[in-house]
């Protein structure tokens, strides 16, 4: 484990979950029962995978849980049948014995609490469930899923990840990164969290590829509120909102980090964007280089408070941690040098691009993103400076006016037309584009 | 001997006519006031007894009855001490007044001065309606009450003055004991003009705030229709910078305002009055002000800053830390321009047609918004903002929100437009509204005249359907944008509303009414 966060094994002693590792060997097909009883068993408060895991090596299956536990003397039995003959494990507590009897008593209520929240269990060895899963240390035993898991599926799978605080510019880069990354082919993991996950996931709703959401808590407690129409529209759009926790279990302090491990073991890949001193953002990444994922750090000001974490994450993990120095080299360090469906092209077809210092790099990525202009073909001029300014960094109606030498009144009025058509927004007494505009690249011509 | 004198008390913002009856009998000494009185009236025995002793009368050693007629009006204050006084000297016949109706109002101190009271100028109005035709007021009230025509004013600044002035025939003041001043000067005059000890700072020029022009405009908007304004910002953006700005932004008040307005001022004791109020009144009463100041009431139906900002503007700074019983209590000034007080001893209706103008936090720490700086949950700014309750945010028709601008606008060379340009296009925007048929400000029109003043061509109509559809407008939420949007219009001098017009106007709404255009927050 490294440096930074909380580690998945809050629950136990930072032991691997018997034959859970990245073994090839296929799983059997899961049986209805068992799925059913994952989904009762994964209800009880403080029965996380590893206790679960063992109890399903001693016990046989989940189902075989179940019917113990519903047994006579079904704590007791419970208890006996969950000591290893070996003394390697100790027994379950009683407490937890007892809840799991409540569970199996309300097997029906819980039942219907997944099915009625329309969710379906994935569970491991179930041909939806994610791949990259399985490769982690304690993979989740099932996911309650909203939507499809078919997008994890793909060559590339990349989260993108950061601060709920962003700033204005932080906002813009996680659009634009997810942008590039959902027109190149590669699905975009991340958190459904206000700020830069929000972002990522919108970008790839407007998009309109598959996006996947990692929630730190039950479905029926989605939090933030804020993004439940964000969440629709996730599931509308193809992708999928999962949680490995029950529908009725509350987010907490803890279930957050826990989570985090499942969206960098679920890509090949972590970018972060903007993450502040103690960004939960820091523990995925943090996963990342413990899943042997590829970890990326958009670098930031030493100035600014919104990147203290991804300077300081650079620094202390130098030589393991990547960093973007622009979305078409992201895309060519991913591997994702081709719009997807389009042959990648060959190393002399790299295209020179121009660097800040005038060097010219080469960089084989044709993923093209628009510039403004593009975006707001059609639309009369105000509309089209006041965006542009936007797509350049201005944030407030001062900056806008300095900018454009349009007047008050004009520029309000083209923020109005702009904001009316889902291309900009005002947030704080700042404004920022919004949709396709958020993903626009502010050097295309 | 009876003497029987005209005084006058204050009800609310209304002089009332009282008779003084004063009864000097023989029997065992004693001194007695029936009629109402408040505390204030009580003691004015005292008073009056020290300021005819300090004077050089002599306080007779009778049994003094005072009555104030009619028994049924409450009375409250000092107003009635020099009629008091008078009558005493009168009923133990010290002097023997001239004929003919005169009327005393002040206050007397221990030393026999006769010092101001609040509301002379509503008591003098009462006097003069009852065809009272002269009437002996403090000296430094003079001017207040001669802003009422047809009685004559004489100020009298002693107790000797005024026996002066109401004597038959002259005689020489009578000497006065020894007495020693430790007071200083300005202590002593208080209420006096004179150096206040905290004179109010000038209000600032627009022109002395930098950036914030979405908030500027706002302003402009606001003062030019007359709408209610909310500006939203961390503190240190410039909102209470930009609403002290407003008494030099908004113009001078037309006659009869100005008169309600100067009776106002002067009910609520900011006399002395030399001459009529022109100026707005701007009133920012503290976030911690009780319900009865901001209301009006107290046991003397004092108006309060609702009241005291009629004609004018309201500002409440820190919106959201108001007690809710006191928002809950603008509701009624807000909707009627007028206030209603209910008192056991019965009710008054005072005028509180004030223009609000309010500022507040976007969250408790007040950093929202700022990188990393807000200390607040994610759901906090919403909920803080969302105290304000609805029936006052229907009434604000002018949100904004402030953000910290960059030191680079800050110190720019751009020279930002000065309050006198600003108010000019603000009185021309108000000049069209009040040569319009009822010549209301666009902000007290009703619906139907809303609609008659727009002028919408249809393709401004197709716009504001389009605009209240995208932004899921209610039908009060349309109607709000198109009032702004006619204030926009007047400010360009435009006939009708168009749809530039419209644009711009679709930047004040409440932020909690936008729908979530963009899906991730």
């Amino acid at each position: 484990m490294l440096g930074v966060g909380v580690g998945p094994d809050g629950l136990d002693g930072g032991g691997r979950l018997p034959g859970g590792t990245a073994d090839a060997v296929p799983m059997a097909p899961l049986r209805e029962q068992d799925r059913e009883a994952l989904a009762v068993l994964l209800s009880v408060n403080g029965l996380g995978p590893l206790t679960l895991g063992r109890l399903v090596d001693r016990l046989g299956s989940p189902a075989a849980i179940l019917e113990t536990a519903a047994g006579i003397g079904g704590r007791d039995a419970l208890v006996e049948g969950s000591r290893a003959a070996e003394g390697e494990w100790r027994a379950i507590p009683l407490a937890l014995a007892d809840a799991i009897v409540t569970a199996a008593a309300d097997r029906a209520k819980l039942l219907d609490q997944v099915t009625g929240s329309g969710l379906r269990v994935v569970a491991r060895g179930d041909a939806e469930y994610p791949p990259r899963l399985n490769a982690i240390d304690i993979p989740p035993p099932a996911l309650f899923v909203r939507g499809s898991l078919l997008s994890l599926t793909v060559a590339r799978v990349v989260a993108v990840v950061g601060t709920r605080r962003p700033s204005p510019a932080g906002r813009r880069i996680a659009s634009r990164i997810a942008a590039a990354l959902s027109r190149a082919g590669a699905t975009v993991v991340s958190g459904l969290a206000i700020g830069i996950d929000g972002a990522a996931h919108a970008a790839c709703v407007s998009e309109g590829v598959p996006t996947v959401a990692f929630i730190g808590g039950g479905h029926a407690r989605l939090f933030p509120r804020a993004h439940d129409r964000l969440a629709d529209a996730i599931v509308d759009g193809g992708g999928a909102v999962v949680s490995e926790y029950a529908p009725m279990v509350e987010p907490s302090k803890g279930t957050f980090p826990q989570r985090n491990r499942l969206i960098s073991g679920s890509s090949d890949g972590v970018v972060v964007v903007e993450a502040g001193a103690r960004s939960g953002a820091l523990v995925t990444a943090s996963w990342a280089l413990e899943q042997g994922r590829e970890c990326f750090i958009v670098p930031g000001s030493i100035d600014a408070p919104t990147s203290d974490g991804c300077n300081g994450f650079l620094r202390d993990w130098h030589g393991l941690a990547r960093i973007v120095s622009g979305v078409p080299q992201l895309l060519d360090d991913l591997g994702l040098a081709a719009a997807a469906g389009l042959p990648a092209p060959l190393g002399s077809n790299a295209t020179r691009r121009q660097t800040a210092v005038g060097k010219e790099v080469a960089v084989r990525s044709t993923v093209e993103l628009p510039s403004a202009k593009a975006v707001l073909s059609g639309r009369d001029p105000a509309q089209l400076a006041v965006a542009e300014a936007l797509v350049h960094g201005a944030v407030t109606v001062d900056e806008l006016v300095a900018v454009t030498r349009l007047s008050v009144g004009a520029v309000l009025g083209a923020l109005t037309r702009l904001e009316a058509s889902g291309l900009a927004r005002p947030i704080h007494g700042r404004y920022e584009p919004v949709g396709p505009l958020a993903a626009a690249d502010p050097r295309a011509a | 001997m009876l003497a029987t004198l005209l005084s006058a008390t204050l009800v609310a913002l209304d002089g009332r006519v009282i008779r003084v009856e004063v009864d000097v009998a023989p029997g065992l000494p004693g001194f007695t006031i029936v009629g109402l009185g408040d505390a204030s009236i009580r003691e004015a025995r005292e008073r009056v007894r020290g300021a005819l002793r300090n004077a050089g009368f002599v306080h007779p050693p009778r049994r003094i009855t005072v009555n104030l007629a009619p028994a049924d009006v409450p009375k409250t204050g000092s107003a009635a001490d020099l009629a008091i006084a008078i009558g005493i000297l009168i009923g133990s016949e010290q002097f023997t007044p001239r004929a003919g109706r005169a009327a005393l109002i002040g206050e007397v101190s221990l030393g026999g001065e006769i010092r101001p009271v609040p509301g002379l100028l509503p008591m003098v109005a009462a006097l003069a309606r009852r065809s009272v035709r002269r009437v002996i007021v403090p000296a430094d009230g003079a001017d207040e009450a001669r802003l009422v025509d047809g009685l004559e004013v004489v100020p009298a600044a002693t107790l000797v003055e005024a026996v002066d002035a109401l004597r038959s025939r002259r005689r020489a003041a009578p000497t006065r004991p020894a007495r020693v001043e430790l007071a200083p000067a300005a202590a002593a005059s208080a209420g006096r003009p004179g150096p206040a000890l905290a004179p109010p700072l000038p209000p600032p020029d627009l022109a002395d705030v930098r950036g914030q022009v979405e908030a500027r405009r706002a302003l402009e908007v606001a003062l030019a229709g007359g709408h209610g304004l909310l500006m939203i910002g961390p503190p240190g953006t410039g909102k209470t910078m930009l609403a002290r700005t407003i008494p030099k932004l908004l113009p001078p008040l037309s006659d009869a305002d100005s008169l309600s307005a100067t009776i106002v001022a002067s009910a609520s004791g900011e006399g002395p009055i030399h001459a009529l109020v022109r100026t707005p009144p701007f009133r920012a009463p503290h976030h911690t002000s009780s319900y009865a100041a901001i209301v009006g009431g107290g046991p003397r139906l004092a108006p309060g800053e609702v009241t005291r900002a009629d004609n004018g503007v309201l500002f409440l700074d820190e919106l959201a830390e108001f007690s809710r019983d006191v928002l809950e209590a603008l509701r009624q000034p807000l909707e009627d321009g007028r206030v209603s007080i209910v008192r056991a001893a019965g009710a008054v209706t005072l005028p509180a047609r004030f223009q609000l103008v309010a500022a507040t936090n976007p969250c408790p720490c007040g950093h929202a918004g700022e990188d990393d700086r807000c200390i607040c949950g994610e759901s906090v700014p919403a909920r803080y903002v969302g105290r304000i309750s609805g029936p006052l945010r229907d009434r604000i028709d002018v949100w904004v929100t402030l953000a910290r601008i960059r030191a680079a606008v800050m110190f720019d060379d751009a020279e930002p437009e000065s309050s006198d340009v600003v108010g000019a296009r603000i009185a021309a925007a108000r000049a069209l509204q009040q040569a319009r048929p009822g010549g209301k400000l666009n902000s007290r029109i009703g619906s139907r005249g809303l609609r008659a003043v727009a002028r919408l061509r249809p393709v401004t109509r197709d716009r504001l359907s389009e605009l209240a559809d995208a932004e899921r407008l209610s039908g009060r939420g349309t109607e709000r944008l198109l009032r702004v949007a006619r204030t926009v219009a007047d400010l360009a001098g435009a006939d009708a509303v168009e749809v530039e017009h419209l644009e711009e106007a679709a930047r004040w709404r409440p932020p909690s009414s936008r729908p979530v255009m963009a899906l991730a927050v």
